[in-house]
């Protein structure tokens, strides 16, 4: 009868950073040798709600069950105790020691290390998952990407993990290493191990999981049988109505724009192969990948924050033009939105006023001198033409929402001597009102003459927004959309399995 | 706008964005305070004379500290910074002893500085080696060369007009506290005024977001180098001309002085947050805190140990406080 209480009990879990409300009282349950695939787009809030039940946030109201058991956990070390493990989205492994001494690493371990011990637990645990054949003293730093999530699974299962959390795990991996993985995780499976698998593959999801459950803005949105459901009803659950209101009817494409900027064959050994496309001014273009497909590198190599491209010939407003740096690509005429705020957006000790008008500050001053007067006036312009909500130019651009933030690190560029705009996930972490506002915003830029080229993992927002979209996958691009697909064209074109790797 | 925000805002525009103020005004409290209890503690304290000789060795570590801040602030550190006031009074006696013009010899020294600033500013941006081993080693470098150049010895230097920019008096004040001031000025309207200011707080707050946004980071945090290098050189000049001599290792000791004063100061050593003023209350204290200390017969190796608790009573009350609020 203990079979029947679930592993895990999540209940009405409600969660604000600050005034917004992220979680707005999800419930999920996962029984002993379960497999729960969690679905949602980016901001439903399935990271957010396993980093609860990881104790690496605090719920703001709920319950959590662990076997029946109320459980309070104050730290992640807490929840590692009663066998909860979270595998990040990128691989967390050790690459300077060798096998078993990352699969035996953990924070209970003291004293002098037991060389033999630990190669025989970690001999154990490999044979278990079928791969016996790694080798214990094998440097983790010569194994294949694959095989690292291997030992990161194996590291889980020696600390006496039964309830494991994966994000993304088949993320930078191809489908016959993803196969790996699944094998390993039908093993887990039969030890009565409890799974929760975050994805954005779809096929994935139906292969593996046992049970789907799909979240949308804080809410449950509903739960499948991946052996009945249909797939458009699993993703008609994960979009759900709000795309409709996100974007508003726009003006129509100029006629006979010109061309702004060309690539042809553009390469980055191991990141982007041969991608050709062109883009207009007064259009939006958006391009669509998972993550680890590209997407988040061709932006930065087309503004020259990668250096030189291995190949690739590019013309920008009629002009050749190579990618240098960021400086030189500034110069050129492009700008760049970058999708992590935090690390590499603002400054986030300066004032809102000194981050709007930091690229292009020299065109406010006179010779060597700052002018702040000239400085303000810029800032409050933008604040009120953006609806920026901030308590003045002076405020530390910290204490500002992502959404507000967003704002000013796009206000930044808006320049004349900018021709082309590139963003990176344009709306990542922006809450929704914020989001359909930076929207309705880039159109308004595109249609006044700007070429504004988007980039996101985001389907909705390459549906929506985009007037033509492209699909990348490990480096290349796989289809061409014209205005009007929806986001499961783009998602199936995505897809749709690689011939070459 | 009530009167309260607007003097807030008066004083932030005084020293410096980013919050520093407020530590900026907590030093100053603080150097009131010890102002007035060295006064009651010993009689010859508050005299003229005691604290024209106490600001002339202020000015020294002053100088040293004075471009240190900005570099901090901009993400970078040097340690060489000592060790290059002690070869530029090295350079200039040996200059002069060898007929040349004392001006030129000074000229020389500060065109030395600025190469080892380079070799330390091009080290640290594009081989993006760790800037703490990188001068660590300069600094160790330029005071073996101090060291072979004179064979370990001081070198005489009293040459008339030259002594006089460290021994001489305007209004009665010592010339090297005047050059430190007018340093820091020129330092602050760099800091607050500038493209060139504004860029080196970028870079040190976000460099990542800086080189994004097409800031030129490599070359702002090398001129800082070359800059630090260069307050060196004045340093070691006004040094040398203070004692008529040139000692090869005579400003080694004050190193761990200058960093404690910058960090006291407020300036973050990750970087972006920071102002000059704040390391000029912080040297304030510092040197006042050794003059106070030994006017009370304390033993130097006692005043070691006070500066040592000083600066962590200090910077921990500063972190605390950030922490609260």
């Amino acid at each position: 009868m203990n079979t029947t209480i679930p592993r895990i009990q999540m209940l009405d879990i409600v969660k604000s950073f600050g005034t917004v409300r992220v979680l707005e009282g999800v419930s999920l349950n996962v029984m002993p040798g379960e497999i729960v695939a969690l679905l949602g787009s980016n901001g439903a809030g399935k990271s957010t709600l396993m980093k609860i039940l990881t104790a690496n946030y605090t719920k703001t109201s709920g319950e959590i069950r662990v076997n029946g058991a109320v459980v309070d956990f104050a730290s992640p070390r807490d929840a590692a105790r009663v066998g909860i493990t979270f595998l990040p989205q990128e691989i967390s492994v050790f690459p300077e020691l060798n096998i078993a001494e990352n699969i035996c690493l953990n924070a209970e371990s003291t004293g002098a290390v037991n060389w033999a011990d630990i190669a025989r637990r970690a001999r154990l645990v490999l044979d278990d998952l079928g791969f016996g054949h790694l080798a214990p003293e094998t440097l983790v730093a010569d194994l294949p990407v694959a095989e690292r999530r291997i030992i990161e699974i194996a590291r889980a299962l020696e600390s006496q993990t039964d309830i494991l959390v994966m994000d993304e795990p088949t993320a930078s991996l191809s489908e016959q290493e993803s196969a790996q993985i699944f094998t390993i995780l039908r093993r887990l499976k039969e030890r009565g191990t409890s799974i929760v698998y975050i994805s954005h593959y779809l096929k994935e999801v139906f292969e593996i999981s046992d049970r789907i459950v799909v979240l949308r803005d804080g809410l449950n949105a509903g739960e499948f049988d991946p052996f009945t459901a249909q797939v458009t009803d699993v993703v008609n659950a994960m979009l759900g109505k709000v795309a409709g209101a996100m974007f508003e009817d726009r003006a129509p494409l100029p006629k006979e724009a010109p061309v702004v900027f060309s690539c042809n064959n553009l390469s980055l050994p191991g990141e982007i192969q041969d991608v050709s496309f062109e883009l207009h001014a007064g259009e939006i273009l958006g391009v669509f990948g998972l993550i680890g497909s590209g997407v988040e590198v061709l932006g930065r190599l087309i503004f020259g924050a990668k250096g030189q491209p291995a190949a690739g010939r590019m013309t920008l407003s009629g002009k050749p033009y190579q990618p240098v740096s960021a400086l030189k690509g500034k110069e050129a005429g492009i700008g760049f939105v970058t999708a992590e705020r935090k690390t590499d957006g603002i400054m986030t000790d300066m004032s809102v006023r000194e981050n709007l008008v930091a690229a292009f500050q020299r065109d406010f001053g006179s010779g060597p001198f700052t002018s702040p007067e000239r400085e303000t006036a810029h800032t409050l312009d933008w604040i009120a033409k953006l609806g920026i909500k901030t308590s003045g130019p002076e405020q530390t651009i910290r204490l500002l929402s992502g959404g507000n933030q967003q704002k000013v690190c796009v206000a930044r560029w808006l320049n004349p001597k900018v021709k082309m705009l590139i963003l990176e996930e344009p709306t990542r972490g922006v809450d929704v009102g914020a989001r359909r506002e930076i929207y309705s915003h880039l159109v308004d830029f595109a249609r006044s003459g700007l070429a504004v080229l988007v980039l996101s993992s985001d389907v909705e927002e390459i549906a929506g927004l985009s007037d033509r979209s492209l699909v990348i996958d490990r480096g290349r691009i796989l289809a061409e959309f014209n205005s009007g697909a929806t986001a499961n064209d783009l998602m199936s074109a995505s897809a749709q399995p690689v011939n070459q790797t | 706008m009530s009167d309260t925000t607007h003097s807030q805002n008066l004083f932030k525009r005084l020293f410096g964005g980013s919050g520093v103020g407020t530590t900026v005004l907590i030093l100053l409290v603080f150097y009131v305070l010890l102002l007035i209890v060295f006064s009651f503690l010993s009689p010859f304290f508050m005299t003229v004379r005691n604290m024209t000789s106490i600001s002339s060795n202020i000015a020294l570590i002053g100088l040293m500290a004075a471009a240190g801040t900005p570099l901090i602030i901009a993400g970078g550190l040097d340690l060489s910074v000592a060790a290059i006031a002690g070869l530029t009074g090295v350079i200039v006696a040996l200059l002069h002893a060898a007929g040349l013009p004392i001006w030129i010899a000074v000229l020389c020294a500060v065109g030395v500085a600025v190469v080892i600033g380079l070799v330390n500013g091009v080290l640290a941006t594009y081989l993006r080696l760790n800037p703490l081993i990188v001068t660590l080693a300069t600094m160790s470098i330029v005071t073996g060369v101090s060291l072979i150049l004179t064979g370990g010895l001081t070198k005489p230097l009293s040459v008339d007009g030259f002594n006089w920019i460290g021994q001489g008096r305007v209004f009665g004040i010592p010339v090297p506290a005047l050059l430190m001031l007018a340093v820091y000025v020129a330092l602050w309207l760099m800091m607050q005024k500038t493209h060139f200011g504004r860029h080196a707080f970028a870079v040190g707050g976000n460099p990542d977001a800086s080189r994004l946004i097409g800031l030129p980071v490599d070359r702002t945090q090398i001129s800082l180098y070359v800059m630090s290098a260069v307050s060196g050189a004045i340093a070691g000049t006004v040094l040398a001309a203070m004692l008529g001599a040139a000692a090869p290792n005579a400003a080694g000791p004050h190193l761990l002085t200058v960093i404690a004063a910058i960090i006291l100061g407020g300036t973050s050593l990750q970087g972006g947050r920071g102002s000059v003023w704040g390391t000029l209350v912080a040297v304030l204290i510092l040197g006042t805190l050794n003059n106070g200390l030994t006017l009370m017969n304390v033993t130097s190796f006692w005043q070691d140990v006070t500066r040592g608790v000083v600066l962590i009573l200090a910077v921990g009350f500063d972190g605390l406080r950030q922490r609260m609020s």
